[in-house]
């Protein structure tokens, strides 16, 4: 067992573009981390970085304190689950998973109760003597996972091990790995696109963006206390209403002006966050969808909107809000040539099952004061201070 | 007298069942099975010829009937057949070996490892499969001889290698391309080399490319005549085409005997192909699917 450092790590392909642009991020014994983000973020090209899968152009990664850089992928003591599995076509399940003990020149006895014990692990004991193409999907990844863990390795690498199994199995297989992770107790460094993988498995989620590590964090205080506009957008589903608008003066304190409506800001956030001036260039406003709540009848902490869509979800709905403008029902805004100039502005609140709105009901709806978010409107930091 | 009454139709007169017709894919089926009885009529028709030939003694052959095994006998003893075809077998086997010891190495590095100009080094070595032998033959000949190779096998080995070679590349770097770099990657992290993934993880699942050149290779230098006639200069060691020609050539021709030695030509390689033909297709057809 070991930690693992990225230390400004950098990785330049031949278009001069970094897919991966100064990553520091440590990774204790034990932990699991979940690299997330979207498709060309650097994830898969950091995890092949230190699988010794691609060279590093920049920066310093070690394992166990030793660094890496120019060490063999067979020395560094990593094992790796990959997204197709790899299995090994012409070995049976038993030789896949005793491959690289073999490899290491460790006696038969010795391999075959390996490969006995992490199939007993992974529950795969009947399955020992089948090839892979005999195995369904769930039992191919466990064979994947099987070969990494007979190695007992300094760290576990998933490069999005799940992706090819259907919604149920990949629930079942996420918990699956989890336990295992658990069990086991070795660094892991586990690469997903799907953020309710990151954020039901990781003891802590690095979330990447253009090659650039966006946060690290727990994912209670990723979805909490996102640092930008970006995570905030992409961890949770669905995301976080985030809204671009201005800041004004009313009787009541400062107020968000979302059209020509108007939500006061508690007065606590003008210390909590670093409030641009009124009148000013504005902000991004964010809440979550579950923050936004139908009440009966207007007031000055309400806003009223009309039902766009509503998706029924079984266990929720949720349902896509734009809001009124005073003196019409629809604010979408168009020139004399018929182009739209302005469309309304949209909200997506998470409801109960059995609220019962209907596409074009109007609703007065409240957001949740404690969970509002402030973003800047350039750079798309958090205005938290102490951030 | 009795009247029949006929109900009514709804249209008023009686409704014909529709008259039984073939399904139009059982037809197609059937057109498709003449046509390939017609084929295979075409094909076989030349080994009817040779083995019914065969089985006559020179007169017999000029008189149309009987049956003989004189010329099969006889053919040992107007060339030396097993000699021949140890011959062939040697040449054909080496110079596959070498085919594959190349093309194997290069197809995997071709498509699997990045290197400097890997594409353009493909497309030139891809390209002199577009030469054909005979413009090439005399400066191969020229250098061959140079090299005093010109007497026993080894320079018809090397020039069948040198010939086979492109191919081969061509269709192991095909064949690889189609496995997913992940098993590679696999193997690697696991702690194989490049060479070890080669040896241990490649080479198991390449059996129908290895299968196919093989058996192509096979047909190809088997059936040659023309560099066994130019590059095996020792009688002694020559290959069984070329001791066909001879036989050919001869002032006097025994067509029995030289159908029992054609037949004996053909037989190793269409035994190979109906041995292989499963891996032949699977690796003719393979990246069509993928």
């Amino acid at each position: 067992m070991a930690e693992i450092t990225f230390d400004g790590v950098t990785k330049i392909f031949g278009d001069n573009i970094p897919a991966v642009d100064q990553l520091s991020l440590h990774v204790a014994e034990g932990e699991f981390m979940v690299l997330v983000g979207p498709s060309g973020c650097g994830k898969t090209t950091a995890l092949r970085m230190l699988a010794g899968l691609e060279d590093i152009t920049a920066g310093s990664l070690s394992i166990g304190g030793t660094v890496v850089n120019n060490v063999l992928p067979k020395d560094r003591d990593v094992a790796m689950v990959f997204q197709n599995y790899a299995l090994y076509p012409h070995m049976t399940v038993a030789q896949n998973m005793g491959f690289a003990l073999k490899i290491r020149g460790q006696s038969k006895g010795e391999v075959a109760r390996k490969v006995g014990e992490a199939a007993a692990i992974l529950r795969l004991t009947e399955y020992l003597d089948r090839r892979p193409k005999a195995l369904s999907g769930g039992q191919r990844q466990r064979v994947a996972m099987g070969r990494a863990i007979v190695r007992s390795p300094q760290a576990f690498l998933m490069d999005e091990p799940l992706s090819n199994l259907d919604a149920q199995l990949r629930v079942e297989m996420r918990l699956e790995i989890a336990r295992i992770q658990r069990l086991l107790g070795v660094a892991t460094v586990y690469v997903t696109h799907d953020q309710i993988e990151a954020m039901t498995m990781g003891d802590r989620v690095a979330v990447m963006r253009g090659g650039r590590l966006q946060q690290c964090d727990t994912p209670q205080d990723l979805y909490d206390h996102p640092k930008n506009d970006f995570v905030a957008g992409f961890m949770g589903s669905p995301p976080m209403n985030l809204l671009r608008v201005g800041l004004e003066t009313t009787d009541a304190g400062v107020a968000l002006a979302l059209g020509s409506q108007r939500l006061a800001i508690p007065a606590s956030y003008a210390t909590s966050h670093h409030l641009p001036r009124v009148d000013g260039p504005g902000v991004v406003f964010g809440v979550r969808p579950e923050d936004v709540e139908v009440r009966d009848g207007s007031s000055a902490d309400s806003l009223t909107t009309r039902v766009e869509r509503r998706e029924a979800l079984g266990a929720e709905i949720l349902v896509h809000l734009s809001l009124v403008d005073v003196g019409g029902d629809n604010a979408i805004v168009v020139n004399d040539s018929g182009a739209v100039v302005a469309r309304p502005t949209k909200l997506v609140a998470k409801m109960g099952p059995r609220s019962g709105v209907s596409v074009g009901d109007h609703l007065d709806v409240r957001l949740n004061p404690d969970h509002f978010h402030f973003f800047d409107a350039d750079s798309g930091l958090s205005l938290r201070r102490g951030v | 007298m009795t009247t029949v009454l006929t109900p009514p139709t709804e249209s008023g007169s009686h409704k014909e069942p529709p008259p039984l017709k073939p399904p139009p894919r059982r037809i197609g089926r059937w057109v498709l099975f003449g046509a390939m009885i017609v084929v295979a009529v075409i094909m076989l028709y030349p080994f009817f010829v040779m083995g019914v030939t065969s089985l006559k003694s020179e007169s017999q052959f000029l008189s149309g009937g009987g049956f003989s095994w004189l010329s099969w006998s006889s053919l040992t003893s107007v060339i030396p057949v097993g000699q021949e075809v140890l011959s062939s077998t040697i040449v054909c086997s080496s110079s596959i070996f070498i085919i594959l010891c190349v093309g194997l190495p290069a197809g995997f590095a071709f498509s699997k490892l990045r290197f400097r100009l890997s594409t353009v080094v493909f497309l030139v070595i891809v390209s002199a499969m577009m030469v054909p032998l005979q413009a090439i033959l005399m400066p191969e000949f020229v250098n061959v001889t140079k090299l005093g190779l010109t007497g026993g096998y080894t320079g018809a080995i090397l020039v069948y290698a040198a010939l086979g070679t492109p191919f081969s590349v061509f269709l192991f770097t095909t064949y690889f391309r189609g496995v997913p770099d992940e098993l590679i990657e696999a193997g690697i992290v696991d702690g194989l080399g490049y060479f070890g993934a080669l040896w241990r993880l490649v080479l198991p699942i390449a059996v129908p490319a290895i299968a196919t050149v093989t058996v192509l290779q096979f047909i190809q230098i088997w059936d040659d005549l023309l560099v066994g006639l130019l590059f095996i200069q020792n009688t002694s060691d020559r290959p069984i085409t070329v001791g066909l020609a001879v036989l050919a050539a001869g002032r006097t021709t025994s067509i029995p005997e030289l159908m029992a030695g054609s037949i004996i030509s053909a037989l190793p390689a269409m035994l190979v192909y109906l041995g292989f033909q499963r891996y032949l297709v699977k690796g003719l057809t393979m990246g069509i699917d993928r």
